[in-house]
């Protein structure tokens, strides 16, 4: 009868060990944050709200359970870490300011990628609260919906180093980054077309121009920045080669899945842009890309970029999307 | 007369001798390429949990670049026998370019967890003939001679 | 596969055991008796041992469940599914069937619980319990367990990803066993539900390891029978004409007071070629569906087909009702019809006067070693690539970002593709050999019908 009770007690000691060990884990897991990250079609971000009072250290424990996936700070020079599937990334975040902030993904993990998206709010009293400036758009009271066809294109694609030659021709006002900022280039060439002093130049030589003055509000280091943030957030849809023909744009472009939740518009494609038709493009003005860009919506699949992105980043990935309109290179 | 006495002793050896011959076939040099050595491209698609194209052909000395394309979520690509891995984001295209030194018929995997299935998503790189394929015909065919030997006695 | 009546190196192990020899030893060409081994008989004689792989495999299969259910749901980095699914089952195809056909099933810890309920103990027996009923007639053979193999495979893409699935038909398993320990008398689950066990008896028949009576003159003497009255399996050791019941538990050699019982090491495929020995049908239609699994399998989880993949783990969707009529359809018409119709025009030829059901019965026998390397090859395939998750999660079993190893753990990936194709080129030469020495009755239409799966089964893995 020994044996038997010694068999049943390492049975049982066994049994409590394999029940226990995992059960201790589960319990000690639970203590301190662990976001899980999903596809948002199965749930996105979990949990997706978080409060932490201002300055203090917040670790978060992060893993994936489908695909791989990535977290990021909206507005925030915080890099972003990879969250990988059944492995554990620790982060140590310490916000200073009251507020609310956007936690986001940043790896392309279905067509719903943006969706997954939650927040941190950080509380604590505001010690000078700022002023926040409307974006320019909404300053110039932009209808971000109201597209319209450019009147006039380019029988080619306007060079800025052939425009620098003609340089001398433009008005100081034009140059102004305030201009850029609030015209078209079909508003630009028009305006510059009526200008007494480049009447002798051809219609090709004034948009050569307009792409110089472009070029000259853009600089190297926006490009670069542009280009990066385009690749990492743009080019799934609009994309490699801003025509519009990402490897999600057949999804956005099929009616009534459950891929795009917003509604079709008239004859409002769904499909995302195309940045490379100088048709659809440069009749926009930079605060009017800033206002898609920023809002997102218009009937399509756009998601709303304004609070991930930083005022910087909005304008460096606007430069960048003129690079589809305009041969941009400087002197050697 | 003599032959068949000769294959009737074979025959009694037959196990010992068909494993050397089993051996011999597949360890036997296979024939080199003929073909000369070009540059070729392909571009693929991962989605979960294939490439399409699944299969690429291509002949021994080839320069091969893969462009790979994930079109839902991050896929990678290694190839077995070869020291190699890219990984790409849906939008971002990712280039991977390789001689193709070994002949034969390779599996190749994706190396970025996409799913329950990602353990199983595979293509097929065919360099050149596939030796293996036609050593383990032979050597199919050799047994099934030996159990037809068997069943007629 | 060579098929020596004496085995050299064997012979050598028991040579200093010969003046020990009876003439029991004398009766068994090509046997070694393992039990007259000095230093292995008390491993075997022992309840110890046993128990105490038992206790910890019972341990492993509880942590594997719980891993399941609470750990990450990303399969690769969850114990249960690389232990159930990779680690287990190639050592269950590539060792323990292979050499030592049942073996699994004396180390299992799924009947353990119901069992040690059954006899009232673990070492010894108590108090009894439950009701203790007999089997029904009608199920005393392995349809069910036929089917339940179907049933694996009609929803193993999912089972074999998803650590929650995993865990909760873990769950089932041990509580149907359980369930049935406590209606039924002794291991009904495991001689006439378990899948696993339904596939490991068949293959079991291949495998040089096997218990036996070795005087039936002393059993027939021996009034009390205690081998039978204390085999869970509720067998009679004399009976045995192959070892395909038997679960080598070792019960009734530590019962018989004659030590007239002996686990012979012996020739593969003895059982195969023994002219008593019988197959009825189900286990013939058992056989045809491990073909048919192995087939589907090779196809779905290291064929370069995606859309295969995708029906088969979409499991509701109609793309899988095609995948699933599809598999039923190869295994329950184009395999039986085909292996019939091959049998039939075989029987024709050689004009022997058996009916055709016992023909179709005796000429599955082939199938044995042809499934069994094609299953063996089929694991090399498709848990070898894999084997480096193994220590990723001894490291880290729940996927919590635990790392008991160390890093170096989870970046350790052997490159096995170049040796392992070769492997299998050998393993299906091997099946097709050994099948064709095991075909009977000059019956060479069964011998094409091997010759086209074992080709098929190439194709699929080395093509």
């Amino acid at each position: 009868m020994r044996k038997e009770w010694i068999a049943r007690v390492i049975v049982i000691f066994l049994l409590a060990a394999a029940i226990g060990i995992p059960a201790v884990g589960w319990w000690k897991r639970s203590q301190g944050i662990v976001i899980h990250a999903r596809m948002a079609e199965t749930g996105g971000w979990t949990p997706e709200n978080l409060t932490v009072a201002v300055g203090q250290p917040l670790h978060l424990r992060l893993t994936s359970d489908d695909v791989t996936h990535s977290f990021a700070i909206g507005q925030s020079d915080q890099p972003a870490v990879e969250v990988k599937p059944g492995e554990m990334t620790e982060v140590t975040l310490t916000l200073d300011h009251p507020g609310k902030y956007t936690f986001y993904c940043t790896r392309w993990c279905s067509v719903n990628h943006w969706r997954m998206r939650g927040i941190i709010e950080v509380t604590g009293q505001q010690t000078t609260p700022e002023a926040v400036e409307p974006p320019l758009y909404i300053l110039l009271g932009l209808d971000i919906d109201g597209d319209h066809d450019a009147e006039v294109v380019p029988a080619q694609m306007p060079s800025a180093l052939r425009g620098a030659q003609f340089q001398n021709m433009v008005a100081a006002v034009y140059r102004s980054r305030e201009y850029y900022q609030t015209h078209s280039p079909v508003e630009l060439w028009q305006a510059l077309r009526s200008e007494p002093a480049s009447q002798p130049l051809a219609d090709q030589d004034v948009w050569d121009l307009v792409a110089w003055i472009w070029q000259s509000n853009i600089t190297p280091q926006e490009l670069s920045v542009g280009q990066q943030l385009y690749t990492a957030n743009c080019s799934a849809c609009h994309g490699e080669t801003g025509s519009g023909n990402g490897v999600f744009a057949d999804l956005l472009a099929q009616p009534d899945t459950e891929n795009h939740s917003v509604r079709q518009t008239g004859q409002m494609t769904i499909r995302p842009a195309d940045f490379t038709d100088p048709v659809h493009i440069l009749s926009a003005s930079p605060a009017h890309l800033q206002g898609k860009l920023l809002r997102g919506g218009m009937g399509t699949g756009m998601p709303y970029w304004g609070p991930i992105f930083t005022e910087d980043q909005t304008w460096a990935l606007i430069a960048y999307l003129w690079s589809f309109q305009f041969e941009m290179e400087k002197l050697p | 007369m003599k032959m068949i006495r000769w294959l009737q002793r074979a025959v009694q050896f037959s196990l010992p001798s068909l494993a050397v011959l089993a051996l011999v076939v597949i360890f036997i040099p296979s024939p080199a390429a003929a073909a000369i050595p070009t540059d070729r491209t392909f571009h693929i698609e991962a989605r979960r949990f294939e490439y399409a194209p699944a299969t690429l052909t291509i002949n021994p000395g080839d320069r091969v670049t893969l462009e790979l394309t994930a079109t839902d979520v991050v896929h990678g690509l290694s190839i077995d026998g070869y020291n190699l891995e890219v990984t790409a984001d849906p939008g971002q295209t990712a280039r991977l370019t390789f001689v193709a030194s070994r002949q034969g018929s390779f599996r190749f995997r994706c190396t970025v967890t996409c799913g329950n299935m990602h353990p199983f998503m595979i293509g097929k790189l065919e360099v050149g003939r596939n030796t293996l394929l036609w050593k383990g015909i032979t050597l199919l065919g050799l047994a099934l001679a030996a159990g037809m030997w068997r069943l007629r006695k | 596969m060579s098929l020596p009546q004496e085995i050299p190196w064997l012979e050598k192990a028991s040579s200093a055991e010969r003046g020990a020899a009876t003439r029991q030893d004398r009766a068994a060409p090509g046997r070694v008796n393992l039990l007259r081994i000095s230093w292995l008989r008390p491993l075997l004689v022992s309840r110890w041992p046993q128990f105490l792989v038992r206790a910890v495999t019972l341990a492993g299969f509880v942590f594997a469940i719980t891993a399941g259910l609470l750990g990450s749901q990303v399969g690769s980095h969850n114990f249960a599914i690389i232990f159930v699914w990779i680690a287990w089952w190639t050592a269950l195809k590539l060792v323990f069937i292979p050499f030592g056909g049942r073996s699994w099933c004396s180390v299992c810890p799924i009947p353990l619980p119901g069992e040690w309920l059954q006899q009232g103990g673990i070492l010894e027996k108590g108090r009894r319990f439950g009701l203790n009923l007999r089997w029904p007639k009608r199920l005393r053979n392995s349809w069910l367990q036929s089917n339940g193999f179907l049933l694996i495979g009609l929803f193993s893409a999912l089972t074999l990803t998803d650590p929650r699935v995993t865990g909760w038909v873990l769950l089932a398993l041990f509580a149907l066993a359980i369930g049935l320990s406590l209606i039924f008398e002794r291991r009904a689950f495991c001689s006439y539900i378990c899948p696993i066990g339904g596939f490991t008896g068949i293959y079991a028949r291949t495998a040089p390891v096997e218990l036996r009576v070795l005087d039936n003159a002393i059993c027939a003497a021996h009034i009390e029978k205690t081998c039978f009255q204390s085999c869970p399996w509720g067998l009679y050791p004399v009976a045995f004409r192959d070892s395909s019941a038997c679960g080598l538990c070792m019960e009734c050699l530590r019962a018989c007071p004659k030590d007239n019982i002996a686990v012979n090491l012996r020739p593969f495929g003895s059982d195969l070629t023994q002219p008593g020995s019988r197959t009825r049908l189900d286990a013939a239609f058992l056989t045809l569906v491990m073909l048919g699994s192995a087939i589907t399998f090779a196809a779905v989880f290291t064929g370069p087909w995606g859309s295969l993949k995708s029906a088969a783990f979409a499991i509701g969707s109609l793309a899988w009702l095609g995948y699933a009529v599809g598999f039923l359809a190869l295994n329950l018409l184009a395999l039986p019809g085909l292996f019939t119709l091959t049998v039939w025009v075989g029987h024709k030829l050689s004009g022997a006067k058996l009916p055709l059901r016992q023909m179709i019965a005796e000429q599955s026998q082939a199938l044995l070693p042809l499934g069994l390397m094609a299953w063996i090859a089929f694991t090399v395939s498709f848990a070898l690539p894999k084997l480096s998750y193994i220590l990723g999660v001894v490291s880290d079993p729940f996927g919590w970002g635990r790392s008991l190893l160390g890093a170096a753990a989870t970046r350790w990936s052997p490159d096995v593709s170049g040796f392992s194709s070769i492997l299998q080129v050998i393993l299906l030469f091997t099946g097709l050999l050994w099948a064709g020495r095991v075909i009977r009755q000059r019956s060479w239409p069964v011998l094409v019908f091997c010759l086209g799966y074992s080709l098929t089964m190439l194709w699929l893995l080395v093509g």
